[in-house]
C-alpha cells in the first residue's frame, strides 16, 4: 500500500469484440431453451410453411435482441484501477459495481476461446482471496496489450518495484507432441468417457421420434453374446478415442515457465481454447506425483499441485505437468519447485504386520457381498467368493506401494488408490497433523497417519493407514514447531 | 506425544449430549414400535419375533442416551500450548490432532440454544484447511480459551 507507484487509470471499456461475445452468450442461453423442442418438432416432421416461418422469425428475433443486448452490456461494462483497488462496473438493467483491493487479488489468468482467438483478444479472469461473494471477476475481451497492461497494474502492488525486470519468463518444460499423445493413451479416463457415451445415447434416444429410435436400436442392439462383446469393444474403443481427444484438447502445447522474479509459475495449455494460469510459488501447499495404472508400468507420472485460495471450490488440485518420466521427476522438482524437492524413493515401508490387514481390508467388501450369494445358491454360489482373491491381491499391492519418509522439513507419503500417489508436503504447509487408532489397530500397535493441507478454499487430507504407532507418534512430534526451534 | 492433552470438556457436556441423544432416539423408538406393530398386527408374525424391532430400538436409545455421552466425554481432551493446539477425541477410533498456532487464522465461540440453557459454548478455530472445534466448554472457560488462542496466534505470527 505504501508504494508510490499506485496506478491511477481512467475508466476503460472492453475490446469491441466484447459486444459480440455478450451477444453470443445470450444466443447460447436462449438456444439451449429452444433447441430441444425445435429439433424434436423438426424430426417429427410436423411442420408446414407456417411453423418454419415462425421458427425463422423466432431465430431472427433472438439474434436481433441479442445483438442489442450485447451492445448495451458492452457499453455498461467498464473497469478501472484507482485508489489501490480494481473497480468493475457491469449490468444493463441491474447495475453492479465491485471494488477489489489490489492486495486481495490472487491471480490474473487469461483464457482464449475460439471466438476470442478469431478477434485476437483474450478473456481475463481475476481471482480474489477468500471472503464471501463471487471469488472472481471475468472480463470477456481485452486486446493483448490491454490485458498485459492490466495484469501489470494489478500485480504491481504485490511485487516490489525494484525486482521488476523485463525479462521473458524462463521456460521450465514443455510437452512434446509424442508425450501429449502418450498422455492421452494412458490417461485412464476411459470410464469417464464411457459414461459420457452412454449418457449421450440416452439423451439422443429421448429426443428422437420413438419409431426411429426403435429402428436404430433394433439395428444396433446385440442379439448374441459375440455381438454384445463386439458392441462393448466398440464402445470401449470409442471412449478411449474420446479420452485421447479430451487430453489432446486440454493439454496440447502445455508449457510451464517461471516468471523472471522467480515467484510465479505460468502454465499455458489447450488446443482450441488456450488457458494461461499463474500459480504463485508461495501458495503451493503440496505436490502430488500420480502414477496411473496405465502409466506406472511405463515409468510415467503426472504432477499436480495443491494450492491455497484458488477459485470457489475446495480441494481442487492443478496439473503442474501432465506427463513426465518418473525418473526425471526429482530433477524437475528441484528446478520448478525447489521447496518440494524431497527424495521420492527409498521411503520406509509399513511394518510387516500391516500386510494382512491391507489384504483383509480390500477383500472384506467382496466377502460381505458374496457371502449371501454363496448361501443362497449353495454349491454354485461359492464361486463368487473367489472374487475375494483378486481383491486381496489388490490390497497387497496397496501395502507394497505404501511408505513414508521425512527429509529435513518435508514429509513424503506414498499410497495407492488404483494410481500410486506420492505426496510431498513441507512442515510449514501442514494445517494440522495427527493420527487415529482403531481398536483393531491398537491391538497390533498400528495407527493411521493424517495430515491436512490447504487446497482451494478448503483443505485436503492425506492418510497413510497402518503405520507403526510409535513411528506415527514420532513423525507427528518431529513435525512440531518446537522441533524446528531446537 | 506420550502424554494425553490435559484439559477435559465441561462435565455438563454429558447432559447436553444426553438431551440431543434423546432427541435422536425418539424417531428411532417410534420406528421400532411401528415396525413391531406392522409385524404383529398385519404380517401376523409370532409375538416373540415381532418385538425384535422395539428391542433393537430400545438398545440403540440406551446407547445414545446412556452410554455414548459418557464415553465421548471421557475421551475428549484438549490442551492449548504456546505453539500448538492438541486435540484428542473419538469413541471407537481415537483421533489425535495437532494444529500449529501459526496456522490458526481466526477463532470464535459459538452457542446454540441448548448450550445457552446449560451455560456451555463451543470454541471454533479456523485454519486455511477449515474449522476445528472444541465443543461444550463452560462459557467462561470458552471465552478464556478463545482469547488465549487469539493471543497466541498473534505472537506466533510475530515469530
Amino acid at each position: 500500500m505504501s508504494s508510490s507507484t499506485l496506478a491511477e487509470t481512467a475508466e476503460r471499456r472492453l475490446h469491441p469484440a466484447g459486444m459480440l461475445l455478450a451477444a453470443l452468450a445470450t444466443v447460447r442461453r436462449w438456444f439451449g431453451l429452444a433447441a430441444f423442442p425445435g429439433i424434436a418438432a423438426l424430426l417429427n416432421g410436423e411442420f408446414g410453411m407456417r411453423t418454419l416461418l415462425l421458427v425463422l422469425l423466432g431465430i431472427a428475433l433472438i439474434a436481433v435482441l441479442s445483438v442489442v443486448w450485447g451492445v448495451l452490456s458492452w457499453r455498461a461494462t467498464t473497469y478501472q484501477v484507482s485508489g489501490g483497488a480494481f473497480h468493475f462496473k457491469q449490468g444493463v438493467l441491474q447495475k453492479s459495481e465491485r471494488s477489489l483491493p489490489l492486495e486481495r487479488i490472487q491471480s490474473v489468468d487469461t483464457v482464449q476461446g475460439v471466438v476470442q482467438r478469431v478477434f485476437g483478444v483474450v478473456g481475463v479472469r481475476i481471482e480474489a482471496a477468500g471472503g464471501g461473494g463471487e471469488p472472481e471477476i471475468s472480463l470477456s475481451a481485452l486486446s493483448r496489450p490491454a490485458a498485459g497492461a492490466l495484469r501489470e497494474e494489478l500485480t504491481r502492488s504485490t511485487r516490489r518495484a525494484s525486482t521488476e525486470v523485463l525479462d521473458e519468463p524462463a521456460l521450465l518444460r514443455s510437452l512434446a507432441v509424442r508425450d501429449l499423445l502418450l498422455a492421452g493413451v494412458t490417461s485412464g479416463q476411459i470410464g469417464v468417457a464411457a459414461t459420457v457415451v452412454f449418457g449421450a445415447w440416452q439423451a439422443v434416444e429421448r429426443v428422437l421420434p420413438r419409431d426411429f429410435a426403435q429402428r436404430l436400436s433394433e439395428a444396433f442392439l446385440p442379439r448374441t453374446f459375440s455381438e454384445l462383446l463386439l458392441l462393448l469393444l466398440a464402445v470401449a474403443l470409442f471412449s478411449w478415442l474420446l479420452a485421447i481427444l479430451g487430453t489432446v484438447f486440454a493439454h496440447a502445447g502445455f508449457t510451464l515457465s517461471r516468471s523472471p522474479d522467480g515467484k510465479y509459475l505460468h502454465i499455458s495449455r489447450g488446443l482450441l481454447e488456450r488457458h494461461e494460469s499463474t500459480v504463485p510459488l508461495a501458495r503451493i501447499q503440496a505436490i502430488r506425483v500420480v502414477e496411473g495404472v496405465l502409466r506406472q508400468p511405463f515409468g510415467l507420472a503426472s504432477l499436480r499441485v495443491e494450492s491455497a485460495g484458488f477459485g470457489a471450490e475446495r480441494g481442487v488440485s492443478t496439473i503442474l505437468f501432465p506427463l513426465i518420466p518418473r525418473r526425471e521427476v526429482g530433477e524437475f522438482l528441484r528446478i520448478a519447485v525447489p521447496e518440494f524437492a524431497a527424495p521420492l524413493d527409498n521411503l520406509k515401508p509399513l511394518p510387516g504386520r500391516a500386510r494382512r490387514r491391507y489384504a483383509f481390508r480390500s477383500a472384506l467388501p467382496v466377502l460381505v457381498l458374496a457371502t449371501p450369494y454363496a448361501v443362497l445358491f449353495f454349491p454354485g454360489g461359492l464361486a463368487g467368493l473367489l472374487l475375494a482373491l483378486p481383491a486381496a491381491l489388490y490390497g497387497l499391492l496397496r501395502y507394497g506401494a505404501a511408505g513414508q519418509g521425512l527429509d529435513l522439513d518435508r514429509l513424503v507419503l506414498r499410497f495407492r488408490r488404483l494410481a500410486r500417489t506420492t505426496v510431498v508436503a513441507p512442515r510449514g504447509r501442514l494445517q494440522s497433523r495427527g493420527y487415529s487408532v482403531s481398536p483393531f489397530q491398537r491391538r497390533v500397535g498400528l495407527a493411521t497417519l493424517k495430515i491436512e493441507v490447504a487446497s482451494g478454499s478448503g483443505g485436503t487430507v492425506f492418510r497413510l493407514v497402518d503405520v507403526d504407532a510409535k513411528v506415527a507418534e514420532g513423525l507427528v512430534e518431529a513435525l512440531s514447531e518446537r522441533a524446528r526451534i531446537v | 506425544m506420550k502424554t494425553e492433552p490435559k484439559q477435559r470438556l465441561d462435565p455438563r457436556a454429558k447432559l447436553l449430549w444426553r438431551v440431543t441423544g434423546t432427541l435422536q432416539a425418539v424417531p428411532v423408538l417410534v420406528g421400532g414400535v411401528f415396525g413391531s406393530y406392522v409385524l404383529y398386527a398385519s404380517a401376523e408374525v409370532a409375538l416373540h419375533l415381532a418385538v425384535l424391532p422395539v428391542l433393537g430400538a430400545l438398545a440403540l436409545a440406551v446407547l445414545l442416551v446412556g452410554l455414548l455421552p459418557t464415553l465421548l466425554w471421557r475421551r475428549w481432551r484438549y490442551e492449548i500450548r504456546p505453539l500448538e493446539i492438541d486435540l484428542q477425541r473419538g469413541l471407537v477410533q481415537v483421533t489425535r490432532t495437532l494444529v500449529p498456532m501459526a496456522r490458526v487464522q481466526h477463532v470464535d465461540t459459538r452457542r446454540g440454544p441448548l448450550q445457552r440453557r446449560l451455560g456451555l459454548a463451543t470454541v471454533v478455530f479456523y485454519t486455511a484447511a477449515g474449522p476445528n472445534e472444541i465443543p461444550q466448554l463452560a462459557q467462561k472457560t470458552a471465552a478464556e480459551v478463545r482469547d488465549r488462542i487469539a493471543e497466541l496466534t498473534r505472537t506466533a505470527d510475530e515469530l
